[in-house]
């Protein structure tokens, strides 16, 4: 026969797992904070990091109000509207010559900066360069693996652009009175606009070298494919003048 | 820390014991003070109830020093403790180590328990430990970890005791001393060599232990322990006679024991002391290191370290065992001996590298290749401390690299598991490893 111990209590349920409490292995160091000492060199990759944002950060509105959907298309209003834009953006921005570079190699990298546009990029680049406070200013973009656009683009009076590497079509178009240097290849469309200044190619310069070129002059290293039509100005292949010059006609064969 | 005056007390017995009974140099320097290892560890194992192994080669005082300390800290005369002593030897019982049947009452169908005065008594020796049969030391661990001595189904528990066992180096005659018994040591300390001037002494000098002897006393404290009173009612006439000999002792040397209430104070302001934050990283960082293994998820005994482990240049990559839950208990135990001792606020992390080696050295098992390219390294200490001093050394310096970002990872450890929502400190150490493994186990 059953009986019933008084006081036993029946039980209700399994045990509430919120009131199993764990001890805390690390509770003595609660109190504990850490007071990371500040070194110089954290607070200039601090900095850096910001400019680097900011840079960032304006490449990417300008890509939202002119690359709709992420097409963009070389024609001259967009060129010029593209580049009013970054325009705005650059300006508000306080940068180096170094943060440059370093925008040009975050381009590449897809986690930082999703998109690389090239006709976007090179204006926007050419706005960062013309609107740094340093008057020599060095890009070294042998490493990249895309050519960028649009490099040099309005460079003006007083400025020197140095790039180390190749860069694609329409470098240094509409330049307004500044010094490009090409440490390698361009490819089309090289000078195109240009007012006054000067382009070095060190290398191989590609099609429609200087088209509607009205002032200036471009000097190439190596091979000239073909030049387009120049108003005024002076194109020289290996310090040879070949325009004003007699007529060449475009060299298809390589 | 309030004090009351037992540190000085205790100096002055380390003082009277180094002074003339047990000559030796200082071997160990803490805090810019310098001491002897034996007898500083001894004197703090006496005051916690701790237990001490005692190494060194025969006739150099592993015996004498252990019987010393005893004497003084707990008022007993040389005599009791002679008598009390338990040799190792192939043909040791557990008749002659715990008790035998009461014969008188067998005979009239009466199981009764005559317990030896090893068992009873507070302070235990056991002398050359390592010669008494692997099959017999098992039969002491219980009363050695925990003063727990059973016999014939009947028991008695040392409410207070601390335990003393000598062992001479590897010869013909010795065994291995079972892992689970050498686990259950605290310390393990060498008597050394004092060097042939001091050896020189001790030669031409007279016998100094009658000193602490008191035929009168002695015959009172074996007539105690001898007779049928049951065990606990012993206490207070063991005690009286005791503290007779103590006040004796003060008369004839200036120096007073201590007496069972001052032991009770001692250890009450002891308890006291916590491990300041250095002090505990550290020993968390110790720790990690003696137990961790990426592959297998903690050390084994029974299995390898694969070549070309992440954590190769830590410690756990040299060693063979994974560290046991005693040793932290020894480390807080003797650390927090020696800041009282030394009248500190707390425990800090000196103390505690300088009593981690010795906690360390009988417990760790070093691979053959450790062993063999350290053996012939120049050294003072016995090759098993010479190996956990260094390790402490290499520990010390990784923590002083990044100690900060350590006690940052558990401050953050320990908001996490409070429940706040931030992400564990990463780092190289496998104690970051650790921390991650304790707060996802909070987090399921």
């Amino acid at each position: 026969m059953k009986t019933s111990i008084p006081g036993k209590k029946a039980l209700t349920g399994p045990p509430d797992r919120g009131k199993l409490l764990i001890k805390n292995p690390f509770e003595e160091f609660g109190t504990f904070s850490y007071l990371k000492a500040e070194i110089p060199l954290d607070q200039i990759v601090q900095s850096s990091e910001e400019v680097m944002g900011r840079i960032r950060r304006g490449y990417e509105k300008l890509l939202v109000e002119e690359a709709k959907e992420l097409v963009w298309m070389v024609q001259y209003n967009t060129i010029i509207k593209a580049y009013e834009v970054a325009e705005k953006y650059v300006k508000e921005i306080d940068y180096s010559a170094e943060d440059i570079e370093d925008f040009c190699f975050a381009l590449e990298n897809t986690r930082k900066i999703p998109y690389l546009i090239p006709g976007p990029a090179g204006v926007y680049l050419s706005a960062l360069c013309n609107y740094a406070k340093e008057e020599k200013i060095v890009l070294k973009l042998s490493e990249l693996k895309t050519e960028i656009n649009l490099v040099g683009f309005r460079l003006p009076k007083g400025k020197h652009l140095l790039i180390e590497g190749d860069t694609g079509d329409f470098t240094g178009i509409g330049l307004e009175g500044g010094e490009l240097a090409v440490e390698g290849n361009a490819k089309n469309w090289t000078g195109a606009g240009m007012r006054g200044g000067k382009i070095l190619v060190r290398k191989n310069i590609g099609l429609h070298t200087g088209e509607w070129m009205m002032g200036g002059e471009i000097y190439v290293g190596g091979r000239v494919r073909g030049l387009g039509n120049i108003v005024e100005g002076k194109v020289f292949e290996r310090d040879k003048l070949v325009y004003p010059g007699k007529v060449r006609y475009p060299n298809l064969y390589y | 820390m309030r004090k009351n005056g037992h540190q000085k007390q205790v100096m002055e017995i380390y003082q009277f014991i180094s002074e003339n009974l047990y000559f030796n140099r200082p071997d160990i320097e803490i805090k810019g003070e310098r001491y002897n290892s034996t007898i500083l560890f001894s004197l703090l194992a006496g005051l916690n109830r701790g237990k001490v192994l005692i190494i060194g080669e025969p006739g150099l005082g592993k015996t004498t020093s252990a019987e010393y300390v005893c004497s003084l800290i707990y008022q007993f005369p040389l005599g009791v403790i002679w008598s009390s002593e338990v040799s190792g030897h192939p043909e040791q019982t557990e008749e002659k180590i715990v008790g035998r049947p009461d014969l008188g009452k067998l005979n009239r169908g009466i199981e009764d328990v005559v317990w030896t005065i090893f068992s009873q008594i507070p302070v235990k020796i056991v002398d050359e430990i390592n010669r008494l049969p692997e099959t017999k030391q098992s039969m002491i661990l219980d009363g050695v970890d925990r003063g727990n001595w059973e016999y014939l189904n009947e028991m008695i528990i040392n409410d207070e005791y601390c335990l003393f066992a000598t062992a001479n180096y590897q010869d013909g005659g010795t065994n291995t001393i079972i892992a689970p018994l050498v686990d259950r040591f605290d310390m393990m300390v060498e008597s050394r060599y004092p060097g042939p001037n001091l050896s020189f002494l001790i030669g031409r000098g007279k016998r100094k232990d009658h000193v602490l002897r008191h035929p009168k006393y002695e015959k009172d404290l074996l007539r105690v322990f001898k007779s049928k009173t049951a065990y606990e009612k012993k206490f207070p006439k063991m005690e009286e006679v005791c503290n007779a000999f103590g006040e004796y002792v003060y008369g004839l040397l200036g120096v007073r024991p201590l007496q069972r209430q001052d032991r009770d104070e001692i250890r009450a302001e002891m308890e006291n002391l916590e491990l300041d934050l250095d002090a505990s990283a550290f020993a968390r960082m110790l720790l990690a290191e003696f137990s961790f293994c990426e592959r297998y998820g903690q050390k084994r005994v029974v299995e390898n370290c694969e070549e070309g482990c992440h954590y190769t240049g830590y410690l756990c990559h040299d060693i063979k065992n994974c560290a046991s839950n005693r040793l932290p208990t020894s480390i807080k135990q003797y650390a927090q001996g020696l800041a009282w001792l030394l009248e500190d606020s707390e425990i800090d992390i000196e103390h505690v590298k300088s009593v981690v080696p010795y906690t360390l050295a009988h417990r760790i098992q070093w691979k053959e290749g450790i062993l063999s390219r350290k053996e012939r390294v120049k050294r003072d200490d016995p090759f098993p401390i010479f190996l956990a001093k260094e390790a402490v050394k290499a520990v010390s310096q990784r923590y002083r690299e990044q100690d900060e970002h350590l006690k940052d990872a558990l401050a953050v450890g320990s908001k996490i598991f409070q429940g706040e929502s931030l992400e564990p400190v990463e780092g190289d150490h496998p104690l970051y490893v650790e921390i991650k493994k304790d707060i996802d186990t909070r987090q399921t």
